[in-house]
């Protein structure tokens, strides 16, 4: 039976197999192990150094984290941080994956009209930049110009009004809330992918077996696009605890107000650069980004072993 | 144009065996056929022959010199693929010159050899055209026009007409057995389709299970098929089969019983009371005008008319079913009970090794 | 249609058209009032502009007061050069990978992999010292080789998709037609990739535009930043300023918006067309 790799290469001279993997592969290999795999690898090995005021560099195995996890000067942050993360993935999860499978039902029903247009509209944020789109809700939220202010009230609900980035209570969620009308398009439309991928002959037969249109959608097509489904959350999982551009073109470094909106792309990069509060420390950011890794490991190993291993693919 | 020799050829994957000790000699301008049931390896040996993929063991001669470490390019030959394989980005004048150009024909030559192809093909409207605009006969031509101008020693054919329907298979089947008449080239052509292999061939082989069964010319194959494999591959619908066993031996003759068929005399010397063998008739054989050395009784169960004659399933006695084309327009009726016969030389019968057993009727 | 199906079709349309006013009214709103004098701004932010409330007043300060045109140059030239490279050494490894069969390709493409989850920023503390004793701080190249690092493992991943789908035949008929396996990949195999494009790009290089922290980290003088930046840092500036920051956000959106509207057929054919599943 034919293979999907080549045979090609079982007669072919070795040094010109070796050259051919030489010139396909050598650059893309060398940039990548350069830039990509040697600095992660540089910086966990950096967290386990720290360095003194002369710019010397000692080797001190695990204290920067005993530091990082132990001391409460730092541990209090990156717990608050981490705490945020979290809140900010599971607004992703509860409100981005809903409105995002939602969406991407109704375009999939037969026979829409107006079909491109409203997946090109609805996927128009996810093309801009975090830093446009923050800063322009950070505008339509404030109280100095009223926009928002004024459409609740148009609607009557006007007392329902607040500086809702401004408080402590709310800041994160809002963010949080931000982030999801800028990226819900990826979900929309990965799931939509998937959904124009089940034959139609399945919804027909549905049909035929007497299953109305929602009926249909819960029974039939989300299990089947329930691979998709989880890897739209892993993905939303290494974006959040991997975000950072916006709330640091909303709030700035210190995620105000007082640290609410802190998260761990946030706190690296106090911690690597330095702000008002402290000087900038290349080991301690270090540590930071190593626990950063593995937290993101984590998240993926659970994917993989825990989700990936029970959704069953099916064939068509 | 060369002859092509394929000598204890095996191929594996891993564990499993793909070709087993293929052994094949191919004269300079043979049109042959390799035919068998998917997976019985006619692709992967055509694959073997090109180059595309490499051997396990054995080797393959084109032109008297051996190939196997030889790149495909390098072996004088040109395949036309299932799928055409035409380069969709390129125009058809472009196709058929992209790798000459690599193979170092001058410019002059290319244009000389694509013109020719394309008169001999009927190309010449189309050389500017791409290929998504052409159809699927339209297409065939191309790719059979790429691999004629490369002026090839063998050309390779991987089941080349199993995309188009039924009228342009017909049609382009003729074009191809012109085609040879016209350049006395020497071909191997893989189908899974027995009407191609017969109307084409000078010589098919039958392939199973990654084993040659059997080679020769097409109605040798038909009317002396050496073994079961190849009696029951070759000819549509298939032939009938029944168990039987050598009740005696005299004088030179072997009498054969079974159940649900009459008792005949074989001319044959080299049976033994007690035998098990199988006999074979197939449906287009068996009548049920005149008496035959061999009879057959049983209960018309199905008619299937096709017009010009009609296929009958017959239960026999033994409760097992057979088939008989009956010809004509006085079909029998289900539930009519009828005796089929057939002459002596439509008659084949194998031994336990599922040989043929050779009888004085072959001669 | 039954009173019942037009009901419902209204419905859905509605719902759809709902949504689609939340995700571009705040772009719009952004964009139109960014031509308007700063009394219509806020006296009626709902309304387009008109004769009286024409203004063109915040662009003329966005160029007076930042290198905007030399944001501009910058993000152009990053995210071509990364995506042109991205897609030539991408489809060349994803080529190699998927078509040759050599001992510890398995390991190499796990390796290759493992960029498209761990995010490449883990690793900025090392990302500047390189750059700095290499001498490429505060330039464009810094930017360019940390972008391609970090949009490889995703193109190369999508492309073995796509070089996946070619008819296998195709580059046996080549090979048969004595075609030299370089340009096996560069004149048969390129030429059918152009679809992924599209996808590569909404994967890979529109993350390269809109990026604000390598840009951040590692370029430090006007003349190195991106658009992202340059404009971030103008906001930050002038915030109080609400001509000059709209017209800076509009700045930002309108040529991103232009390309997308052109070419969102391409981009949401190459999303849906399966590679990514």
């Amino acid at each position: 039976m034919p293979e999907s790799v080549s045979n090609i290469t079982a007669q072919m001279p070795r040094a010109k197999l070796a050259g051919l993997l030489l010139f396909f592969l050598g650059p893309a290999v060398a940039i990548y192990s350069l830039f990509s795999i040697y600095p992660l690898v540089a910086t966990m090995a950096l967290s386990t150094y720290t360095s003194d005021p002369s710019g010397g560099r000692h080797f001190v195995g695990l204290a920067n984290f005993q530091t990082l996890l132990g001391d409460a000067l730092w541990s209090k942050p990156f717990w608050n941080a981490f705490g945020n993360n979290l809140i900010f993935f599971a607004v992703h999860m509860c409100v981005q994956n809903p409105i995002g499978i939602a969406l991407a039902g109704l375009l999939s029903l037969p026979g829409l009209r107006l079909k491109g247009f409203y997946r090109t509209v609805m996927f128009l944020p996810t093309m801009l930049s975090v830093v446009i789109v923050g800063f322009s809700w950070n505008l339509i939220l404030s109280p100095l110009w009223g926009v928002a202010s004024g459409a609740l009230k148009a609607v009557g609900l006007g007392s329902l009004f607040a500086p809702w980035l401004g408080l402590e209570s709310s800041a994160l969620v809002t963010l949080s809330l931000i982030s999801v009308w800028q990226f819900v398009g990826i979900p929309m439309m990965l799931i939509y992918a998937a959904l124009l991928n089940i034959p139609d002959e399945l919804i027909d037969a549905a049909r035929v077996d007497g299953l109305g249109h929602f009926r249909i959608f819960f029974h039939i097509k989300l299990p089947l696009v329930l691979p998709t489904i989880s890897l739209v959350s892993v993905l939303t999982f290494v974006a959040n605890f991997n975000a950072f551009d916006l709330i640091y073109s909303v709030k700035g470094a210190l995620a105000g107000p007082n640290f609410a909106t802190d998260i761990l792309g946030t706190f690296f990069y106090r911690t690597f650069f330095g702000n008002q509060l402290q000087l900038g420390n290349p080991t301690m950011g270090s540590a930071v980004a190593t626990v950063m890794f593995f937290i993101i490991l984590v998240g993926l190993c659970l994917y993989l072993f825990l989700v990936q291993r029970r959704i069953r693919r099916f064939a068509f | 144009m060369a002859n092509l020799r394929i000598e204890h050829l095996n191929k594996r994957y891993g564990a499993t065996t793909v070709l087993n000790d293929v052994n094949l000699k191919i004269e300079d301008g043979e049109f042959v056929v390799l035919v068998g049931p998917s997976g019985c390896g006619k692709s992967t040996l055509l694959r073997m022959i090109a180059g595309l993929d490499g051997a396990s063991g054995g080797d393959i001669h084109i032109a008297g010199k051996p190939v196997n470490t030889l790149a495909p390019a390098e072996r004088g030959i040109a395949m036309v693929f299932q799928s055409y394989a035409l380069y969709p980005h390129m125009n058809v004048r472009k196709n058929m010159t992209f790798g000459l150009k690599f193979t170092g024909v001058p410019p002059a030559e290319r244009e000389r050899r694509v013109a020719e192809a394309a008169r001999m093909l009927r190309l010449e409207e189309l050389l500017e055209r791409y290929p998504r605009d052409l159809s699927g006969g339209q297409r065939q031509r191309v790719a059979i026009g790429r691999a004629i101008v490369r002026e090839p020693a063998v050309f390779l054919f991987d089941e080349p007409l199993s995309n188009l329907d039924a009228a342009l298979r017909v049609s382009t089947r003729v074009e191809i057995a012109n085609l040879h008449r016209l350049l006395k080239s020497t071909i191997v052509y893989v189908t899974h389709d027995q009407v191609e292999a017969m109307t084409l061939a000078d010589r098919i082989v039958v392939m199973n299970k990654g084993c040659i069964e059997q080679v020769g010319r097409p109605l040798d194959l038909y009317y002396a098929p050496a073994n079961l494999f190849v009696a029951g591959f070759i000819g549509s619908p298939a032939m009938n089969f029944f168990e039987a066993k050598v009740g005696s031996v005299e004088g030179g003759c072997a009498r054969v019983a079974g159940p649900g068929f009459r008792s005949f005399d074989l001319p044959t010397a080299s049976l033994r009371v007690g035998d098990t063998l199988t006999v074979g008739v197939r449906p287009e054989h068996l009548g049920r005008g005149e008496d035959g050395p061999f009879a057959v009784e049983g209960v018309v169960e199905l008619v299937e008319r096709l017009g010009e004659s009609s296929f009958a399933y017959v239960r026999r006695a033994d409760d097992r079913l057979f088939v008989a084309e009956v010809r004509g327009r006085q079909t029998p009726m289900p539930g009519e009970r009828a005796t089929f016969f057939a002459a002596a030389r439509d008659v084949h019968v194998f031994d336990a090794a599922s040989l043929r057993v050779s009888t004085q009727n072959d001669a | 249609m039954t009173a019942e199906q037009r009901a419902r079709s209204l419905g859905v349309h509605l719902v759809l058209i709902a949504y689609s006013l939340l995700a571009v009214g705040p772009i719009l709103l952004v964009v139109m009032n960014s031509f308007k004098t700063r009394s219509a701004i806020f006296g009626s932010p709902l309304a387009p502009p008109d004769a009286t409330t024409f203004s063109l007043v915040g662009y003329e300060k966005v160029f007076r007061s930042s290198h905007i045109l030399t944001y501009y140059s910058n993000s152009l030239i990053v995210t071509l050069v990364s995506m042109a490279l991205v897609l030539l050494f991408g489809a060349m490894a994803a080529w190699a990978l998927t078509e040759y069969r050599f001992r510890g390709s398995t390991a190499l493409a796990l390796f290759l992999s493992i960029g498209i989850m761990v995010p490449i920023r883990l690793g900025s503390v090392a990302i500047l010292n390189m750059m700095r004793s290499a001498g490429l701080n505060d330039t464009l190249t810094a930017l360019i080789l940390v972008y391609v690092a970090q949009g490889l493992p995703m193109s190369i991943f999508i492309l073995s998709e796509f070089i996946q789908q070619i008819p296998k035949d195709l580059r046996d008929a080549a090979r048969c037609d004595g075609v030299p396996e370089t340009r096996i990949f560069f004149e048969v195999v390129a030429p059918l990739l152009r679809p992924a494009i599209a996808t590569v790009a909404v994967f890979t290089i529109v993350p390269i535009w809109n990026d604000l922290w390598f840009p951040l980290i590692l370029t430090s003088s006007d003349s190195t930043h991106t658009v992202t930046l340059g404009v971030q840092q103008f906001l930050g500036q002038y915030i109080t300023d609400w001509n000059s920051v709209l017209a800076a956000l509009s700045m930002a959106i309108l040529p991103v918006v232009v390309i997308y509207v052109i070419l969102s057929r391409q981009l949401i054919a190459g999303l849906t067309s399966g590679a990514v599943k």
